[in-house]
C-alpha cells in the first residue's frame, strides 16, 4: 500500500512539475541553510580554535593595565614600573599552580645586514618562552638559560626574517646588527623558528628573540617587563592558576580592585570564542528553521490546492473502493515525497553553498551529521505535519459529494 | 434464483438549512441474481440518490438495505468502502476515469484497492479490456480514444473485480445514439453471461434494455413492471 501510494504520489508530482518544484523550493532553501549555516559555524570555530591552540598551551598572558578616568585621562595608578623581573620570579613562588613564569619584553627595531635592512618585532625572554607556546626551532637552539644569565647577545630569527636577512643561507653563527633607538648592537644568529604563521597576535614569523636580560640591561634600561606568561600544569588547573594570579598580584601590587592588571587565559578565549559562535549558529540556525517553516506552509498551500482540485479523483476512487486511509495515504505520500525531494535538493544545496563558503574563508570544510540528519528529519516532519491536515480534508469526503463535484 | 438486494421501505430525506427534502419516500423492492433492471424516472424523482444508496455511496434516512443478505445501514465507513470494492461495478455518465491514468491502469485501481498482488492483476485487466471488445488500447490515456471507448473502459474496471451487481447510471447519456447502443449490447451481453446489472436512466429507449422498469417518480414506485 505504501508503495502504490508512493508510485501515485510521484505522478501527480510529476504531471505538475513547475508548481512541486516551486512548492518545495522553501523547503530546498531551509535544508540547505541549515546546512551550510552549521558549516560554516563549525569550520570557521575550529579555525579560530586552532588559532588559539596555536598560542600555545596552558598559556595564561598577565599584563600590566592601567584604569580610564573621565574623559580618557588616565585615573588611578599606572603599574607599568611595579611588573619587574623580582615579580615574575615571585610568581612561581606564591602561586603552587603555575608551573613557570617567563617574563616578555617587547622591543621594535631593525635588523641589518650587509644588504638588508628589514623591521623586527624583538621579544626578550627566556628559555622556556618557545616551550609554553609550542614553538621549536628549525635550524639551531633557542636561548639558552646561559645566554640569559651572561647577558649574551644571540638571537633567534623568526623563520620570515631569517629568510628576508640571509635569503637561502644557513644564518646560523652569522653576525646582524640591531638597531634599537639609534645604538647598533652586534648580535650572533643561534637559531632559526619553525614557520608558524599568522596567529591572533600578528605574524610570528617576523619576530626574533634575544634573552630577556640582555634586552634589559643592554639595550634599554627599563626595569619592568611588558607582560608575562604564566603556564599552568595542565588545562583543568588553569582555573586555578589564574585565581592564584589574580589573588597574588592584588597583595603584590596592592590593588585590591584588580585595575592595574590584566590576565587572559586560553580556556577564557576558547570559552569566549566558543560562545560567541554558538550564539551565532543557533541565531542563524534558528532562522533558517523558519525558512523550513515557511517552506512547510508552502508545501501544505499546495497540498490544500491540490486536494480541492482533485476532488472529482477522490470522488472516483472511494466509489472503486479507495478506504478513508487509502486516500489519506495517497496526499500524505504527496506531501512527504515533496518534503523528502525538497530535503534531498537542500542538502546538496547546503553542502555545495558550505563548500564554497569554507574555500572562502579558507576554513575547514566540515559537515556535520548530526545537521544532515536534523534538516532532513525537519524536512520529513513538516511534510508530514503540514501534509496532515490536507490529507486529512480528502480521506473524509463524503464520495456522493466529491462525484457531483465540478 | 438467489436474492441479491432487497430493499424496504427506503426513505432518504435531506435536512437544507430549513427546508426538508424528501428525496426517498418509502421505496421496497427485491432483485435477484441474475437480472437486468431499468431504474426509470425524470430528472428529480429521486433516482440518483435511489442509486447512491444502492451503491453504498450513501446511506438512507430510513429503511433497510440488504446486499447479499447484509444490512449495508450496520456498515461503517471501511466496510462500506470494501462493499463498493467487491460487490458493485460502477458505471458513470461521465466516464469518471482517471485523466492522467492510462486504461490499463485505471480498470487496475479496482483491484489494487481490493489488495490483489501486483503480478496478478496484468492477466484480469487485459482480460476484462478484451471482454468489452478493447484491444491495441491499453495504454493510451482516455483524452486519446473516442466516447464510446472510454465508457467501454468504465464497463471494464467496473467488471474487473466480478461484483455482484453492475450499476449503470445513465451510461449512454454523453453518447450518440449509435455508440450508446453498441454499449448497450455489451450490456445485453453481460446479462447474458449471468451478470445483475442495475441501469438508471430517464430515456425509455434505453430502459427497455431491461427485462424488467421500475419507474420511479417523486421519490415513490409508481409502476414496477416485467418487459415482454
Amino acid at each position: 500500500m505504501i508503495l502504490q501510494g508512493l508510485r501515485i504520489a510521484l505522478n501527480s508530482l510529476w504531471a505538475n512539475k513547475m508548481r512541486s518544484f516551486l512548492s518545495i523550493l522553501g523547503i530546498v532553501i531551509g535544508v540547505g541553510a541549515v546546512i551550510a549555516i552549521v558549516s560554516v559555524g563549525t569550520g570557521s570555530t575550529q579555525q579560530v580554535t586552532a588559532r588559539i591552540a596555536n598560542l600555545g598551551s596552558n598559556m595564561i598572558t598577565v599584563y600590566p593595565w592601567m584604569t580610564r578616568g573621565q574623559f580618557g585621562r588616565v585615573g588611578g595608578t599606572v603599574s607599568l614600573h611595579k611588573f619587574t623581573l623580582e615579580l615574575v620570579e615571585h610568581v612561581e613562588l606564591f602561586c603552587p599552580s603555575v608551573k613557570k613564569a617567563i617574563p616578555v619584553k617587547t622591543l621594535n627595531s631593525r635588523l641589518i645586514t650587509d644588504e638588508v635592512n628589514v623591521n623586527a618585532t624583538i621579544i626578550g625572554t627566556r628559555i622556556d618562552y618557545a616551550e609554553v607556546n609550542n614553538y621549536e626551532v628549525a635550524q639551531g637552539i633557542f636561548i639558552g638559560e646561559s645566554d640569559d644569565l651572561e647577558r649574551r647577545q644571540v638571537i633567534v630569527l623568526g623563520s620570515q626574517l631569517a629568510a628576508d636577512l640571509f635569503e637561502d643561507d644557513s644564518p646560523i653563527g652569522e653576525t646582524v646588527r640591531l638597531n634599537y633607538e639609534n645604538r647598533i648592537f652586534q648580535f650572533t644568529v643561534i637559531g632559526v623558528m619553525r614557520e608558524k604563521g599568522g596567529s591572533m597576535a600578528g605574524n610570528l614569523d617576523e619576530r626574533a628573540y634575544i634573552p630577556v636580560s640582555v634586552a634589559m640591561d643592554r639595550l634599554t634600561t627599563h626595569k619592568y617587563v611588558d607582560s608575562f606568561i604564566g603556564q599552568a600544569y595542565s588545562s583543568e588547573g588553569a582555573v586555578n592558576a589564574v585565581q592564584e594570579l589574580e589573588y597574588f598580584l592584588m597583595k603584590y601590587l596592592q590593588d585590591e580592585k584588580k585595575e592595574q592588571f590584566r590576565i587572559t587565559s586560553q580556556d577564557e578565549l576558547l570559552e569566549t570564542v566558543s560562545s560567541v559562535t554558538k550564539t551565532m549558529s543557533l541565531m542563524l540556525g534558528g532562522i533558517a528553521a523558519i525558512s523550513l517553516l515557511v517552506g512547510g506552509i508552502g508545501i501544505m498551500n499546495i497540498m490544500l490546492v491540490s486536494v480541492t482540485e482533485r476532488t472529482r479523483e477522490i470522488g472516483i476512487r472511494k466509489a472503486l473502493g479507495a478506504k478513508n486511509r487509502n486516500i489519506l495515504w495517497q496526499f500524505l505520500m504527496e506531501s512527504l515525497s515533496l518534503s523528502s525531494l525538497g530535503g534531498i535538493a537542500g542538502m546538496g544545496f547546503g553542502w555545495i553553498a558550505a563548500y564554497f563558503l569554507s574555500q572562502y574563508g579558507n576554513w575547514p570544510f566540515v559537515i556535520s551529521g548530526i545537521s544532515v540528519v536534523l534538516a532532513f528529519g525537519f524536512a520529513l516532519f513538516i511534510g508530514i505535519f503540514f501534509g496532515l491536515y490536507p490529507a486529512m480534508k480528502a480521506a473524509k469526503m463524503n464520495p456522493v459529494d466529491a462525484l457531483r463535484y465540478e | 434464483m438467489n436474492r441479491i438486494m432487497r430493499i424496504e421501505q427506503l426513505k432518504k430525506i435531506y435536512q437544507l438549512s430549513k427546508v426538508k427534502v424528501e428525496a426517498l419516500r418509502g421505496i421496497s423492492f427485491t432483485i435477484e441474481e441474475g437480472e437486468f433492471v431499468s431504474i426509470m424516472g425524470p430528472s428529480g424523482s429521486g433516482k440518483s440518490t435511489l442509486m447512491h444508496i444502492i451503491g453504498c455511496l450513501d446511506y438512507p434516512t430510513e429503511g433497510k438495505y440488504y446486499l447479499t443478505g447484509q444490512d449495508v445501514a450496520k456498515l461503517n465507513d471501511n466496510q462500506l468502502a470494501l462493499f463498493r470494492n467487491k460487490k458493485i461495478g460502477f458505471v458513470f455518465q461521465q466516464f469518471n476515469l482517471l485523466p492522467r491514468a492510462t486504461n490499463f491502469n485505471n480498470v487496475e485501481l479496482p483491484l489494487i484497492y481490493a489488495g490483489v498482488p501486483s503480478g496478478k492483476r496484468k492477466d484480469i485487466v487485459l482480460k476484462a479490456l478484451h471482454s468489452v471488445g478493447l484491444k491495441n488500447r491499453e495504454y493510451h490515456r482516455p483524452n486519446e480514444i473516442s466516447g464510446g471507448e472510454r465508457q467501454r473502459v468504465a464497463i471494464a474496471r467496473a467488471l474487473v473485480n466480478n461484483p455482484s451487481i453492475i450499476l449503470a447510471d445513465e451510461p449512454t447519456g454523453n453518447l450518440d445514439s449509435k455508440t450508446g447502443h453498441d454499449i448497450m449490447k455489451i450490456f445485453q451481453k453481460l446479462h447474458q453471461s449471468g451478470n445483475t446489472i442495475i441501469l438508471v436512466t430517464h430515456e425509455r429507449e434505453i430502459a427497455t434494455y431491461g427485462k424488467r422498469i421500475i419507474y420511479i417518480r417523486d421519490g415513490l414506485i409508481e409502476k414496477d413492471e416485467v418487459v415482454a
